[in-house]
């Protein structure tokens, strides 16, 4: 279904993000953009949106920045709780391409869900536009996939990943909001010019490098006209809320049956990386089922034990409380494009997990059957 | 049937034999390596299916319970944020009531209720003190001490440490540490001043089977009980999520987090703080465990140096280290026999 | 309505005894089989929590009595109680209701059907005693059922009454029972007290059905909601005190059957207003200075009625809209205060004129604030108010002015 294009005076930028390890990221590339577009004699409004506050580590959240000619133009946007399309979305984890659900939320969400027909998805990667769109979903119209190299990472967070993260203390100042706010200005140099970003970078940091490093994003943007239908098919079933008379009385909810998860929110897009497991190195000790916050492992059949990967969350922990030296190693999330279960793939095929864990660090199997 | 695996509460002796039932079930929304959540599942699996439990206002309410899900297999109700001690003590006389009447069948169901350190040890200590005199009612108040308003945030509450960043106390300027209260002693405190209550203990997440064992010591012994748990927040401290586990370690080996269990006014130093006491385990400086978070990042040498001596003090000084915060030397004074059988 | 075969006081073997307000609410604890009560000391409702620990203490009472260490504790233990499917009494006065304002509110949002005793007093500061209705009020928006009442017999009966309506599934929301501070918490009344089998008759067992805290009924009660569901939750609260005003009519008309109290209207109650040109209009136990007003001055030949309030919430809209407009002119006596509100009127002022303007005709609706702090209402008082809305009566025209009755200049 295409949607209609927003009037020209005014524009949408949103901000994807994990919560807490890039909030103060989304709130600089919104703020930024905003006050940036002031040095274009335009006016405009930042602000996160109010449902995924308190904000998790991890889970993915969003900010906005609308810039409009006028005031009159503005205020209709403020109208709203939050835009329904956007003319730009930046998705500061490339990992998120798979889809977000914001802890508020019903149902998995395709990361360029907002993005208009015409549009633009703007990601921070290593990874060129076309690896993404294998994950990214399809729309039925025709938009722009553009990818903005990421700049040198540093910090101890999440180090497999691409994204600039950090915690809610001190920020990772690595260049990578005025990268970003280059990039928007590429794309839609209504909303913000060039020479407005450059300045405004300028102003902020006194650092003419700084300066360089924003215009490198711009002008190296890898950009990737994407058709409609093209890009990843796989939708996530949406959830109907019901209505107030069909709704228990008291505010009651029925409670989990033992052994089953929670049908609706499944958590994994939480997650940068997810543990990957050699279960031919696992002593069966029970501590990464045992100090896993979020009930994810199980018991296998051998009595080793799995991952359900649509329930983790990516923590890290159980890599972390493995007495095993490479039993248990995080991976990129972008590596997979499935949930299913890799203690049943380790079994069918046990040559091509043998060939997977290698592929990821594991070292080559030492007279293991 | 796995409902019936845990209706006597027996002690765990190893990890294998932690049930592997699980009644706090995952999709919570809780964040990465949140160790209260943690707690939740502990708490949920030690005490077993015939159990209702009662959370107060905070993170783990709020990210827990998205209306129209739940984690809980077990009952669950809100109760408001000061009101941990007065849910439990309502629970237990409800269910009392209707038991002793005949109106429902008379069996034995834990009641557990749990709230934060905002929740228990500011806005709900009255509440959970007075609850904790009620020794005709059965049930366990919980105490999962983030070290903040977490939820809301990460504003400081009482049990903030010395000088950590929040929300309500930022670094600046004009002021490089904005929180200079020292936390409270809240199990130190429950234990000392409600001699009725038969069980009082701190635990950690980190060391999980001592967790659900005080947990169901103390649900075995009845009466009111208290259990307050340190979890690691990543969100609020500012470490990746990964070293949630190790923290939690950090806290009780560099003395900081004492565990301890108070059983009949009986007191046991427990696991790696009873090493500490009796010297098999060297206390690390607290220097490793500070400099791991982005909250303590603007300390400086004589900071982290303030922060070690009050740990020293704590365990050197105390009558009984970490847990009784009366200085030895006036102690001396008045009762010389005492001294003799605390040096023995 | 239909002929009950049963004559009522043939068959009922009340006694009769001389008790307070407070005692006689105790009365109907004792009766409803109340699983827990909890207390805190304020006066002056705690008349009530007084006489119900005499009652466990002598053995006419099996309860769990919870004195807790604040009001708010107060209120969230009998919550909780309710929660897992005991009947519960609790109650307050003044600051006190005040206090536990965060536990009152989240139990009307919680569905739970916990019956308060309100003792009607006079917010600090300054500290003070005596009847002020403002304590009760001001839960007014919450989703508690809030009623008055005038002596201590109704005290008994409304209590009752109130645990049926409650308890009903249809209705399911928590009520308040207001008696005035010290004109019924403390003086003494002669009261039938009824047998326990009638009030089992009257009144079933407590059953919150699916809704029960237990491990044989699990449930997540009121997990945290956003945006997108707190408006169908509020929705099924209005839906919720809009059935009660059928269960009320109900109750009351059970209640006349089996017990042959309760007069003809559930929600309003006339007094000598056939002819009246003008009425008195208010509730609580301004009834008794008001009666006697009406006699004295039908005696002078004045044609002055009074109609009492019994429930403020739900609102009877539809008494007021069809009953004021019968008279010329109308004196709301509020004993209370809403400073700033519409012509600074008092609550019940607002309300009725609220509920009045799509009655067919408006009489002139006259304001009062009367006896604030336990200050008598006087006849001469009553005297006063009846001259000046008289004058508004044979005018026709409505005098916005809210007049402060009794107050030193």
């Amino acid at each position: 279904m295409a949607e209609t294009a927003v009037a020209a005076k005014s524009s949408s930028v949103e901000v994807v993000y994990r919560g807490i390890f890039q909030k103060t990221l989304a709130n600089r590339i919104c703020r930024g953009l905003v006050v940036a577009a002031r040095k274009d004699g335009r006016v405009g409004t930042a602000f996160a949106r109010y449902g995924d506050s308190p904000e998790r580590n991890g889970v993915p959240a969003k900010n906005f920045a609308v810039v409009a000619s006028d005031g009159d133009e503005l205020e209709k946007s403020l109208a709203k709780y939050e835009p329904a399309i956007v003319d730009v979305s930046i998705c500061v984890d490339d990992v998120m391409c798979k889809g977000i659900e914001s802890w508020a939320w019903y149902g998995i969400q395709p990361i360029n869900k907002l993005v208009r027909e015409g549009g633009f998805l703007l990601v921070t990667s290593d990874r060129s536009p076309e690896e993404l769109l294998q994950f990214t979903h399809q729309k039925s119209y025709d938009w722009t996939l553009a990818v903005i190299p990421s700049p040198k990472r540093e910090g101890v967070f999440a180090p497999d990943g691409t994204a600039s993260l950090a915690g809610l203390w001190v920020y990772n100042d690595d260049n990578t909001d005025y990268r970003c706010m280059a990039a928007v200005t590429r794309v839609a140099p209504e909303i913000v010019s060039i020479d407005a970003v450059e300045e405004y970078v300028r102003e902020q940091t006194k650092d003419e490098d700084r300066v360089k490093q924003a215009r490198d994003a711009y002008d190296n943007l890898r950009i990737l006209a994407v058709k409609g239908g093209q890009g990843n098919a796989h939708f996530y079933e949406q959830y109907e809320k019901p209505g107030w008379t069909q709704m228990r009385e008291g505010i009651i909810v029925e409670a989990m049956k033992v052994g089953t998860r929670n049908p609706v929110y499944k958590k994994w897009t939480a997650r940068t990386r997810r543990p990957l497991i050699d279960f031919d190195k696992c002593i069966k000790c029970t501590l990464c089922w045992l100090h896993c916050p979020d009930e994810c492992f199980e018991v296998t059949p051998d009595g080793t034990y799995e991952v359900v990967y649509e329930a983790c969350i990516g923590c890290s922990i159980c890599e972390e409380v493995c007495p095993v030296e490479n039993c248990i190693k995080m991976v990129n999330e972008l590596e997979f494009d499935h949930n299913d279960s890799l203690y049943e793939m380790s079994k069918a095929d046990p040559d091509g997990y043998r060939k997977l864990l290698e592929k990821h660090g594991f070292p080559v199997a030492e007279g293991v059957k | 049937m796995a409902t019936q695996e845990l209706i006597k509460l027996d002690p765990i002796k190893t990890v294998k034999q932690v049930p592997y039932t699980e009644y706090f079930v995952s999709g919570h929304r809780t964040c990465q390596g949140c160790e209260s959540a943690l707690v939740m599942r502990y708490i949920a699996k030690a005490a077993g299916p015939r159990s209702i439990v009662l959370g107060s206002t905070g993170c783990m309410y709020v990210a827990n319970t998205s209306y129209y899900t739940t984690p809980w297999v077990v009952p669950w109700m809100h109760t408001q944020l000061g009101s941990a001690g007065s849910a439990a003590t309502g629970t237990a006389a409800g269910l009392k009531a209707l038991m002793r009447k005949g109106k429902i069948k008379n069996e034995r169901i834990n009641v557990i209720a749990f709230c934060g350190d905002g929740g228990g040890a500011d806005m709900g200590l009255g509440a959970i003190s007075a609850a904790l005199t009620h020794d005709e009612y059965n049930f366990m108040v919980i105490l999962y001490d983030n070290e903040s308003y977490a939820n809301t945030d990460i504003q400081l509450s009482g049990m903030t440490p010395w000088g950590a960043v929040t929300t309500f106390s930022p670094t600046g300027k004009a002021k490089r540490i904005m929180h200079k209260r020292w936390k409270k002693n809240v199990p130190g405190m429950m234990a000392a001043g409600h001699p009725e209550t038969r069980y009082v203990a701190s635990a950690c997440a980190s060391y999980g089977v001592d967790l659900m064992n005080k947990m169901r010591k103390g649900l075995e012994l009845g009466g009111p009980t208290f259990l307050h748990t340190l979890d690691p927040c990543p969100k609020g401290w500012h470490y990746d999520p990964q070293f949630s586990h190790e923290l939690g370690k950090l806290a009780v080996e560099t003395g900081i987090w004492p565990l301890f269990e108070v059983e009949d006014n009986i007191l046991r130093l427990t696991g790696t703080t009873k090493s500490i006491a009796e010297g098999r385990f060297q206390r690390k400086p607290v220097r490793e465990y500070l400099m791991r978070q982005g909250r303590f990042a603007h300390f400086t040498d004589e900071d982290i140096e303030f922060f070690q001596k009050k740990i020293d003090r704590q365990w050197d000084d105390w009558v009984i280290p970490g847990v009784i915060a009366f200085g030895v030397e006036g102690l001396k004074a008045l009762n010389k026999t005492l001294m003799e059988q605390q040096k023995g | 309505m239909a002929v009950s075969a049963v004559k009522p006081l043939e068959k009922l073997l009340e006694q009769e005894e001389l008790i307070t307000g407070c005692e006689a609410i105790a009365h109907a604890i004792r009766l409803a089989d109340c699983d827990v009560v909890a207390a805190y000391p304020i006066r002056p409702y705690d008349g009530v929590m007084q006489a119900v620990a005499k009652m466990i203490a002598n053995g006419d009472l099996d309860t769990e009595y919870i004195v807790a260490e604040g009001e708010h504790s107060q209120f969230e233990i009998v919550k909780h109680a309710s929660a897992v499917g005991s009947r519960v009494f609790v109650g307050s006065s003044g600051v006190g209701w005040f206090y536990a304002f965060e536990a009152i509110a989240v139990t009307a949002g919680l569905r739970l059907p916990v019956v308060a005793m309100v003792g009607n007093r006079a917010l600090d500061d300054p500290g003070a005693f005596g009847v002020e209705h403002n304590d009760a009020l001001a839960v007014r928006d919450l989703g508690w059922m809030l009623t008055w009442v005038d002596t201590a017999q109704e005290a008994l009966d409304r209590t009752l009454m109130a645990y049926k309506v409650a308890e009903n599934m249809r209705v399911s929301l928590p009520c308040a029972v207001s008696a005035d501070g010290a004109f019924l918490t403390h003086s003494q009344h002669l009261v039938k007290v009824p047998p326990q089998d009638a009030v089992k008759r009257f009144l079933p067992a407590y059953n919150l059905g699916d809704r029960l805290l237990h491990p044989d009924n699990p449930i997540t009660i009121a997990p945290q909601v956003d945006q997108d569901w707190l408006m169908e939750i509020r929705k099924q609260n209005d839906a919720a005190m809009k059935r009660a005003r059928g269960v009320i009519q109900a109750a009351h008309e059970e209640f006349k059957e089996i017990f042959g109290r309760g007069g003809d209207n559930p929600f309003v109650e006339e007094y000598m207003t056939d002819d009246a040109d003008v009425v008195f209009f208010g509730q609580g136990t301004l009834a008794m200075p008001a009666r006697v007003a009406v006699r004295r001055m039908r005696e002078q030949g004045k044609k002055v009625g009074f109609v009492r309030l019994k429930w403020f919430r739900p609102f009877p809209s539809e008494e007021i809209a069809s009953i004021l407009p019968r008279f010329k002119a109308v004196a709301v006596i509020d004993r209370d205060y809403s400073f700033g509100s519409p012509y600074h009127g008092g609550v019940l002022y607002t309300e009725i004129k609220s509920a009045l303007y799509s009655a067919p005709t408006q009489p002139p609706i006259l304001g009062y604030v009367c006896g604030l702090g336990g200050r008598e209402v006087t006849t001469e008082d009553l005297e006063l108010i009846s001259g000046i809305t008289f004058k508004a009566g044979e005018s026709g025209e409505q005098d916005n002015e809210v007049r402060w009755i009794g107050v030193r200049e």
